[in-house]
């Protein structure tokens, strides 16, 4: 090995240095510092307590039914949310690309929303759909007094409809990029072949953009796995709206319990590995991640 | 270059902005004597300010109170405490401590005894159940600041006499009609507020959820016979269509809206007053209806009480400060600028009190003095979420079988109790 | 093209859709900001009487009793730092993935994708804990520290793909002139990289800003309080009463600068947002 190459490998590691640290300050130790805390009873408000008890705390999470009736709500959101995101995303992003005027204007208003606390979007989402405040319930064929968080699938609709509000730009944005890579020239054969716009667009357009629609779905569905912000807002997880994360907060912020908090994090933990690994067995060997894409 | 101009002007711009915060953050307060930090819920009509600078003064400079207020959702105010007395935080001196912590934070030595004659100071002439709360294990925590207790409101022109209890107060609703206002608004979110409401009734039916900090007690014949007049309120017509969502706040909406029931704490009579003067005009205040003819109610009770930290090195000065705090001038004080009750019953018969309370004076004092607290025990929170679940939405109770769901009750409880399981 | 006209049509109604989905909720929280006290709940999309009583609400009192300065502070403190140490670290690490080879670059890079994925809820419990063993519980550093590990990844992610941009070759004269490698990078670089930098440095403070969950979970003060914490503990008339009026002046304060600022930088956000997972 030359000098250089020695100098270049050292330098490399050194600008790596301070990022890697940040990163893993507070991921990796966190992390494993909960899994020693989930093996324990520890409870805040009772300092006296403590001692390790092994794995009861997940044995008393995983038959609880509560954190299976979250975990299904996470999930059911997380589904449904980021498959309407998809539709919708691909919707604009089509537009988008073949914009004959107005790109700009559409480019804008797509991202005021990313643009928004999602808090703030919560907010506004929750006044407008409120029975005392809200205009929604002044449209018509909408009942005056229909109470949108007082009932668990018509709270969800609430909650989806801000998610997906918030965070379909971001998909659209992601799916515009992959398409920009197609080259015309399939599209103008294609049509000289005869093939109808659904053909040329199920036939090159998706296959083509397989890799792209794959890591947008994985970014997206582990994002929305995480959701907290709009729910707690909205309806605090009342009428068993709850998602994981907001059960996690609950037995560790507002019951101090972090034995049991804990236990509930690692999981949450695991499903998001789980998910990462199916998605990118999906990307399977496609994945460039150095030298040039 | 456009672009690169623009870079340039954002990074003097954020440099310039970083300058400014990082000054601004270094100014200090420039108060005289030792500051106490009291850490209590925000009062939108600013008693707190207004009692914090009179003690101040008339400690002669000793002291300097200095406020850090805290967020109007009694949940919300306690998870900013308990994080940072779990953080054994030596900045906090004096706590305004709602009525149900006092278990939880004297059983996590957060917070200091009251005893000798301090004790007998701040306890004179105040509700014996306010006491109860402000206690634990027989030892008092807390001096009591300020009282709460809900009562019922009904339209005088509407009702012609206050319903005695639950399901009278529905069959006299459901004869008015949904559509003329024969509606009952109660707090039945799934929050803290439903655990007063819930435990009010199950009180005023005879029984308790509690009978020690570790034993449920929840006698089956009168809890169901509460559950029961919950389930049937919630499924009746009578109930308010956001039932599921409603809290102090959309129920004193709906009531100035034209409902003919309301229990609510007593801001709802200065609110109807200010933004429904035609409803306020026929604004009736009873007791808090009961579950069983001829067994007196009890209703809700909440409040603050003082507590002084166990991890505060000005120790001394906050006793003292919280004893001048909760003396009557002050309470009066509080009456008069946020019309919160005060918790010494003596003070009922000054104007201040009759003022803030016109013509329900007496009502107050009477709903305080035989309310019914909601549980002591250190695992209070637990408890807390534990009744919400299995209770809510009140609407899954069968009013003529509520069996099934006492049974999950209890159950619960027991787990609360225990600190057991997710809740 | 064929059938312009039913194209145009059609394309125009798709523009008008977007348009309003998009902007409903941020005209909706500005009409309710200036609605009255009185007139709050009249459920009417359009105020019938304009007032600024909820936005004098938020400032009267000055910075030690208004609910909204101190919080308004400590976000864009928070933001402000956040963004400044994460790009210099983000661009130190881009430059070596980018330029350098070095055994790890790959790890690194996955290691920072695997980051980006990683749920917050799993590190605010132990974070809560160590924080109040290191006394950086409800302090800026506090909330700075988790903010720049969530938002390195991104940051990394839109450097390198700017950095692979940029015509390296000046780089090599430099070296050839003499300079060391540190010196090229500093010398050569980084002017160049700078709109990049710029870009990744508004996706960051996008992210802090917005951040909510640590926000709640590590505060418990104005000492450190955010924005959007803030928005969830503002007060009413009495303890009872929902402020609505105010948390739509404040959520108004907070987000018009945001979308002037993505207004006039969209270019380059869709940019930084598109290029980093693309390419990553």
């Amino acid at each position: 090995m030359t000098d250089r190459a020695r100098s270049e490998r050292r330098l490399g590691w050194l600008l790596c240095a301070p990022a890697a640290v940040a990163m893993l300050a507070v991921t990796a130790y966190p992390i494993g510092y909960a899994f020693v805390l989930s093996l324990q009873r520890v409870d805040l408000r009772f300092p006296e307590e403590g001692g390790f008890v092994g794995f009861d705390n997940y044995s008393a999470v995983l038959s609880s039914e509560l954190w299976w009736t979250d975990l299904f709500n996470t999930i059911f959101l997380s589904v449904i949310s980021v498959s309407i995101e998809l539709c919708l995303g691909m919707a604009i992003a089509l537009v988008m690309h073949r914009a004959i005027f107005g790109r700009g204007v559409v480019r804008t208003s797509v991202l005021i929303p990313y643009g928004i606390v999602t808090v703030v979007a919560a907010f506004s989402w929750q006044f407008a759909f409120a029975p005392d405040t809200g205009f929604v319930n002044q449209l018509p064929l909408i009942a005056d007094d229909k109470d949108w968080f007082g009932e668990r699938f018509s709270a969800f609709s609430v909650i989806i409809m801000a998610e997906v509000w918030k965070t379909t730009p971001f998909m659209a944005l992601l799916l515009l990029a992959g398409l920009t890579t197609i080259d015309d020239g399939l599209y103008s054969a294609a049509k000289v072949d005869g093939a109808s716009a659904w053909q040329r667009f199920t036939r090159i357009t998706l296959p083509l953009m397989k890799p792209a629609i794959l890591v947008a779905l994985l970014f997206r569905t582990l994002d929305a796995f995480r959701i907290f912000d709009t729910i707690f807002i909205m309806t605090g997880g009342a009428q068993d709206t709850q998602s994981v994360s907001i059960l996690g907060y609950q037995q560790l912020i507002s019951r101090l319990n972090l034995g049991l908090g804990s236990a509930v994090s690692v999981l949450i933990f695991l499903c998001v590995l789980v998910i990462a690994v199916i998605f990118v067995k999906g990307l399977g060997a496609r994945q460039p991640e150095s030298g040039r894409a | 270059m456009r672009g690169r101009r623009r870079v340039r002007l954002a990074s003097v711009a954020c440099v310039a902005a970083i300058g400014v915060i990082l000054v601004s953050g270094c100014g200090g307060d420039d108060s005289e004597g030792t500051s106490l930090k009291w850490f209590i819920a925000i009062q939108p009509g600013g008693s707190i300010q207004k009692v914090a600078e009179t003690c101040s003064k008339q400690s002669g400079g000793r002291y300097d109170i200095e406020l850090e207020l805290l967020p109007t959702d009694a949940s919300q105010q306690r998870e900013q405490l308990v994080r940072r007395l779990g953080a054994e935080d030596s900045s906090i001196d004096l706590i305004g401590m709602d009525v149900v912590w006092t278990a939880e934070f004297a059983n996590a030595g957060w917070i200091r005894e009251w005893s000798g004659r301090d004790a007998s100071e701040v306890k004179r002439g105040v509700f014996p159940p306010v006491v109860e709360t402000a206690s634990y294990e027989g030892k008092l925590y807390g001096a009591p600041f300020n009282s709460n207790t809900q009562l019922l409101w009904y339209r005088k022109d509407l009702v012609p006499k206050p319903p005695e209890t639950w399901d009278e107060m529905v069959r006299m609703a459901e004869e008015i009609g949904p559509g003329n206002g024969g509606q009952i608004q109660v707090q039945a979110d799934r929050y803290e507020g439903f655990t007063v409401w819930a435990n009010a009734m199950i009180e005023s039916a005879g029984t308790q959820v509690l009978s020690g900090p570790e034993t449920v007690d929840l006698a089956p014949a009168p809890t169901e016979r509460a559950l029961a007049s919950m389930g049937l309120m919630a499924n009746s017509s009578a109930a308010a269509p956001n039932l599921t969502t409603s809290d102090e706040d959309t129920a004193r909406l709906g009531f100035e809206a034209g409902a003919a029931f309301m229990v609510n704490y007593t801001f709802a009579f200065g609110s109807a007053k200010e933004n429904a003067p035609k409803i306020a005009k026929n604004m009736g205040a009873a007791r808090f209806p009961g579950i069983t003819p001829g067994l007196e109610s009890k209703p809700p009770l909440g409040g603050f009480n003082l507590g002084v930290s166990a991890f505060s090195e000005k120790a001394d000065l906050a006793f003292e400060a919280a004893k001048c705090l909760t003396a009557p001038a002050q309470q009066l004080t509080v009456t008069e600028l946020d019309g919160l009750a005060p918790a010494r019953s003596g003070l009922y018969d000054t104007p201040e009190v009759k003022k803030a309370f016109p013509g329900f004076a007496n009502l107050v004092r009477e709903s305080i003095e035989t309310a019914g607290p909601r549980p002591v025990t250190p695992a209070y929170q637990d408890v807390s979420l534990a009744i919400q679940s299995a209770l809510h939405p009140p609407t899954k109770i069968d009013p003529e079988d509520p069996e099934p769901v006492y049974d999950e009750l209890k159950d619960k409880v027991e787990q609360g109790v225990n600190r057991e399981g997710l809740l | 093209m064929e059938n312009t006209g039913r194209e145009k049509t059609l394309w125009t109604i798709a523009l008008v859709l977007v348009l309003i989905f998009a902007l409903i909720p941020v005209l909706w929280i500005i009409s309710l900001s200036f609605k009255t006290p009185a007139t709050i709940t009249d459920q009417s999309f359009i105020p019938t009487e304009f007032s600024f009583e909820n936005y004098e609400s938020l400032f009267t009192g000055g910075i030690s009793e208004s609910p909204f300065i101190k919080p308004l502070i400590n976000s864009l403190g928070i933001a402000l730092i956040t963004t400044f140490i994460s790009i210099i670290l983000a661009s130190f690490a881009a430059y070596a993935i980018a330029r350098l080879d070095f055994p790890g670059r790959s790890v690194m890079l996955a290691g920072a994708l695997a980051i980006a994925m990683f749920p917050p809820i799993s590190t605010v419990g132990p974070l809560f804990d160590m924080w109040r063993a290191l006394g950086l519980y409800d302090t800026w550093p506090g909330l700075i520290i988790p903010y720049l590990t969530f938002s390195l990844p991104l940051a990394i992610y839109t450097l390198v793909a700017f950095f692979r941009e940029i015509p390296w070759d000046l780089e090599k004269a430099a070296q050839v002139d003499g300079a060391t490698p540190f010196q090229a990078f500093r010398k050569v670089i980084v002017p160049l990289a700078a709109p990049g930098m710029f870009t990744a440095a508004i996706l960051v403070f996008i992210f802090a800003w917005n951040d909510f969950l640590f926000a709640i979970s590590l505060t418990s003060s104005d000492a450190s309080r955010t924005v959007p914490a803030a928005l969830a503990f503002f007060t009413g008339d009495s303890t009872f009463t929902q402020p609505t009026g105010s948390i739509a002046a404040a959520a108004v304060i907070v987000t018009v600068p945001i979308i002037i600022f993505v207004l006039l930088f969209q270019r380059r956000i869709v940019a930084g947002l598109t290029s980093g997972a693309v390419k990553g």
